[in-house]
């Protein structure tokens, strides 16, 4: 037969079975689709290049701080000068900064986040501009005018568009700034920046003490890799270790990909563990077609084995088996693209919905050529390995036993292996998923459900940045925290206001601390603790209870003592005696002053709700005490509904506006929302997962009942053979459930380390946590399939009568 | 001789929606303690059927059927499953051995459905069974590595290796050759004369005449029953 009519045949047999063909089709289906959308996900976000000559020699310089990675603005500027002077490894290694600006023009006033950047920056990312110049380097040079380059976006708010803009001025934190250039809207890099401005941050006539945080990157030499370049900056960091002990304690740095920089530390974890995850689910969905193929053609063992006595060749009979695998999986790889492709549609509407960001410029969730070719290669590799090995197998029997008939008691050995070793894999894949799944699942379950430590429910809040010229004095700023209090408590919607640097939820600044008495020795190495300021009427108004001590209140003035309240684990980790009341310590970079510890709190939660950060302690000062210039206004509300929020977001909006036009209020939200969208990532891949959960679990019970129901099937003859020979019903389930007990005990021996290896990988990196509970639960439901897949078809077959078991074929 | 069986108007009906097919009409049958019968007829004439309800492998539908004295028509599965177990012993034309199993566990396999019998009594009595039908040296082998003679052997043993009142042979010598056929025959000859009770469905009439009587069933009715001629020498004879 030629190579059409093989095709024709499989067609014609595929339509004569349609329930087959449709239960076949959905399984491959399933698989490949989570497999095409992972791939497409991940090199769509995750490890999709940046599209610049140099894009792949471009790499992000993050601070490593306690074992903990720090993107972003991390590195001190000094140690960025030091290290720039003697850094071998790049081409480039430059610095920029990100700041909050407030923007005025005539009639508004708003804030957004700068990018102060130097010439380097725009050449590595090719930019060029839609209107007028970038920046240079002589943008910098002290004297120089202030210049600034807009967005695209901000070129449409603030100018409506209007392409006489160059040279026009606005007020950038209150000093008049002309502008130059507009760039384009698909200039993004790093980030959804809105506008640029010259990078003037410096080292010298600053204390190190009291130094810029910047963002640090490069450009690779060619040739060197990144084993080379991180060998050297550790090395570097080290030495200023310990050129700079008490400043640079604990800390190093890593060089990264921008896209690894951007998405987080957990990153090549989650990507191993969705790899992991589909690629188990696509082997799941491969052993249960292949057995279904194989199942089929053990059916079709007499038409093979006339084919074969006909003088088929087994190579023809082979390839006609695989034809319909090749059609099954190429149908099912077209349906899946297909759906991989509007799920990849659904989830880029999701996450800009979810994301209280932009995502990232490099960001291309869509089925791309690689994805079509992905999908090519992975639906013949799987049509190959669930066609060719049922076919194989199916084609290498007695031929002629086959055609004598009868003599099936004395087959059917290695078929039954072949069954036992399905079932065993499909328990250890099932398992090891479901554990893996449910694990990030219910990690992210106990997230959502944290205790903060505060009242978060009912609460508003905006930030605000005081514009530096004005508000040096801190007086000012204190008189700038009473007014706006005082005027918000004023507003009937209003039941208390309070102000702090950051809330429950948030990124809090994390520092080293230095506690009275200690001697840390020549290299120190300091314990940590966030660090919070707070209004005085904060406890109260965010329910954070009292433990011991007493909260700040008119005594803890600017001219007093220090004081700070600190978290019960701060105490408990800092002070094991118990002994905390009166005790001293302070910040090692920022203050030279001692903090006198006046009470202890409950713990309070700040950063996502990882295991590391619940761990970490915090110590509240008074920001009646240290004024700052970046504050979060915080308003109780009597209900956080879409009406009284939105209405807040007015009278809040308005009231800051009224007292400082330069302060305009920003991330105006509730506090709920602001956690949720922290936690918006780790949400959205913690519904994959479920997806995966729920995708392994039909999969893997469907194929377990499948084997087994079949397994049983073909032995309705031996079920005949034991009760002619005396066997009762019980003595027949007994068989069946000791023999199903010993490959779910295989399985299970494999499957449960397997999840729970997987589970301890992502708990490392807060992505998943172990439960006592899903370590009985998932393994109870395996049983439970097994039991189910094994008492229902021995029922069916304990129905015949044994002589009609014994003629069953 | 002591009545093992007695069918007495035994009937047996398949039906369908639409179909009812008599397999067997008034069949009405004694066989004694240690006798060698066989049963022929041709294709479809309900001879398997007949072998079928003798080892309870299958209800009839009417009639009555007694049992080494124990009314058999009426009991629930795990009792028919007991007299299976106890009372009879089966050899398959297909042979009907587990693949999984070697030789000595096929054996062993209708004892280990007995609770009254320890391993070592278990083992005694496959060891027995092996070496009534020489298939000793083979214990470990699995059926797949013997020949079709060698498989029914030991089907043969397993058949017998509980000591069963009555031996249902369902054409034994179906899937071998004329030697092995003959080994098989020799040994249920040899069985029979060590006061085996033996049933034997058979097309082979050479094999039938080596039973005492032979009953032709045509039509799912019992149309001769007489001694075979070897019998009927062998009366003349004493």
């Amino acid at each position: 037969m030629s190579i059409f009519s093989d095709i024709n045949f499989a067609l014609r047999t595929l339509i004569k079975n349609p329930k087959f063909t449709a239960l076949t089709v959905f399984v491959m289906t399933t698989g490949l689709t989570l497999c095409i959308y992972m791939f497409s996900f991940i090199q769509g976000t995750m490890v999709a290049p940046l599209p610049f000559k140099d894009g792949e020699r471009i790499r992000a310089v993050d601070m490593i701080y306690n074992g903990m990675t720090y993107q972003g603005t991390s590195i001190r500027v000094h140690d960025f000068e030091d290290l720039k002077k003697r850094v071998q490894s790049y081409e480039v290694f430059d610095a920029y900064d990100i700041g909050t600006v407030n923007l005025s023009t005539n009639d508004r006033a708003v804030k957004y986040t700068g990018h102060f950047v130097t010439e380097n920056f725009f050449k590595i990312s090719e930019a060029k501009p839609l209107l007028g110049r970038l920046l240079s380097n002589e943008d910098a040079l002290s004297g120089a005018e202030p210049v600034a380059v807009l967005s695209h976006t901000l070129w449409q708010s603030l100018f409506a568009g209007d392409k006489d803009v160059l040279g026009k001025k606005l007020r950038v934190n209150t000093k008049p700034t002309t502008i130059v250039g507009v760039m384009p809207d698909s200039y993004q890099f790093p980030d959804a920046g809105r506008i640029w401005l010259p990078y003037t941050t410096k080292a010298t006539g600053v204390e190190r003490s009291k130094a810029d945080y910047v963002a640090v990157y490069g450009v690779l030499k060619p040739g060197v890799t990144d084993e080379l370049a991180n060998t050297e900056i550790k090395s570097l960091m080290a030495e200023l270790e310990d050129k700079f002990p008490k400043l640079n304690s604990n800390t190093s740095a890593r060089i990264w990909t921008i896209q690894e920089s951007s998405m987080g530390d957990g990153t090549s974890v989650i990507i191993l563990a969705m790899e992991l995850a589909v690629g188990f689910i696509l082997l799941l969905a491969c052993i249960n077609v292949g057995n279904l193929l194989f199942s089929r053609a053990t059916e079709k063992g007499k038409e093979t084995a006339i084919r074969t006595a006909l003088g088929a060749p087994r190579a023809t009979i082979i390839m006609q088996m695989m034809w319909e695998s090749v059609l099954i999986c190429s149908i099912s790889g077209v349906l899946a693209v297909l759906f991989s492709g509007l799920w990849l549609e659904q989830s880029n509407t999701d996450l800009l919905e979810a994301f209280p960001f932009d995502p990232p410029f490099w960001w291309n969730m869509t089925i791309t050529e690689s994805s079509i070719i992905a999908a090519i290669v992975i639906t013949l590799v799987t049509a190959f390995i669930t066609g060719i090995l049922p076919a194989i197998k199916a084609t290498s029997g007695d031929f002629n036993a086959t055609l004598r008939d009868g003599t099936r008691g004395a087959q059917g050995k290695s078929a039954g292996r072949l069954s036992k070793i399905v079932v065993i894999s499909e328990v250890v894949l099932s398992c090891a998923l479901l554990l893996l799944s449910t694990g990030m699942v219910y990690s992210v379950n106990q997230q959502n459900n944290v205790d903060y430590g505060t009242s978060v429910e009912d609460i508003f809040t905006v930030r605000v940045g005081l514009p530096e010229t004005e508000y040096k004095n801190l007086e000012k700023r204190q008189q700038y925290y009473q007014t706006v209090m005082a005027a918000l408590k004023a507003k009937p919607e209003v039941e208390d206001v309070s102000i702090a640097r950051t809330l429950p939820g948030n990124w809090a600044s994390y520092e080293n601390i230095a506690i009275d008495g200690v001697d840390y020795g020549k290299k120190p190495q300091y314990p940590s603790s966030n660090s919070v300021g707070v209004a005085h009427n904060y406890f109260q108004m965010m329910e954070v209870n009292l433990r011991e001590g007493r909260v700040f209140d008119s005594r803890d003035k600017m001219d007093s003592p220090l004081t700070a309240v600190v978290t019960e684990n701060f105490a408990k980790k800092y002070f094991a005696d118990g002994d905390v009341l009166g005790k001293r310590f302070k910040f090692v970079e920022t203050d030279k002053d001692w903090y006198t510890i006046i009470g202890v709190v409950n713990d309070v939660l700040h950063g996502q709700p990882t295991a590391m950060n619940i761990a970490k302690p915090s110590a509240f000062t008074s920001i009646q005490q240290a004024p700052k210039r970046f504050i979060s206004i915080v308003v109780k509300t009597k209900a956080s509904d879409a009406s009284t929020v939105a209405n807040l977001s007015k009278i809040v909006t308005g009231v800051t506006q009224k007292i400082e036009r330069d302060a305009p209020a920003y991330d105006v939200k509730t506090l709920r929302a602001s956690i949720d969208q922290r936690n918006a990532g780790m949400n959205f891949v913690s519904e994959l997962f479920l997806v995966f959960a729920a995708a392994s679990m039909v999969l893997a019970f469907s194929g377990i009942y499948g084997v087994m129901s079949n397994t049983i099937v073909q032995k309705t003859q031996e079920i005949g053979i034991r009760r002619a020979l005396g066997a009762d019903e019980s003595d027949i389930y007994k068989h069946f459930i000791i023999q199903g007990i010993k490959q779910l005990s295989i399985g299970l021996i494999i499957g449960i380390p397997m999840g729970v290896a997987l589970v301890n990988m992502l708990e490392q990196s807060s992505l998943a946590q172990g439960s006592l509970m899903l370590y009985i639960i998932i393994p109870t439901l395996i049983s439970a399939v097994m039991f189910l897949a094994i008492y229902y078809p021995v029922q069916r077959a304990l129905k015949l009568e044994p002589c009609a078991a014994l003629r069953h074929e | 001789m002591k009545t093992l069986i007695k069918l007495t108007n035994l009937k047996k009906v398949f039906s369908t929606d639409e179909v009812e097919t008599h397999a067997l009409s008034d069949i009405n049958l004694e066989v004694k303690q240690g006798e060698y019968l066989s049963i022929a007829g041709p294709s479809g004439c309900g001879k398997s059927t007949l072998l079928s309800l003798l080892g309870l492998l299958d209800t009839c539908s009417g009639g009555s059927y007694n049992l080494n004295g124990h009314d058999v028509v009426d009991i629930n599965g795990k009792q028919r499953a007991a007299i299976r177990n106890k009372e009879i012993g089966f050899v398959f034309q297909s042979f009907n051995l587990i693949s999984e199993l070697t030789v000595a566990e096929n054996v062993a396999l209708p004892l280990t459905y007995r609770k009254d019998l320890s391993k070592t009594e278990r083992n005694d009595l496959v060891k027995a069974a092996l070496e009534k039908v020489d298939m000793g040296h083979r214990t470990k082998h699995y059926p797949s590595q013997l020949s079709g003679g060698q498989q029914q052997r030991v089907a043969v043993a397993r058949a017998i290796a509980g000591n069963p009142s009555i031996i249902l042979a369902d054409e034994p010598t179906g899937n071998l050759d004329s030697k092995n056929a003959e080994l098989v025959m020799a040994l249920l000859d040899k069985l029979h004369a060590e006061g085996a009770t033996i049933c034997m469905v058979t097309h082979d009439p050479r094999g039938a005449k080596r039973a005492e009587r032979i009953i032709e069933i045509f039509d799912g009715r019992i149309v001769s029953d007489s001694p075979t001629t070897e019998t009927k020498i062998a009366e003349a004879v004493a």
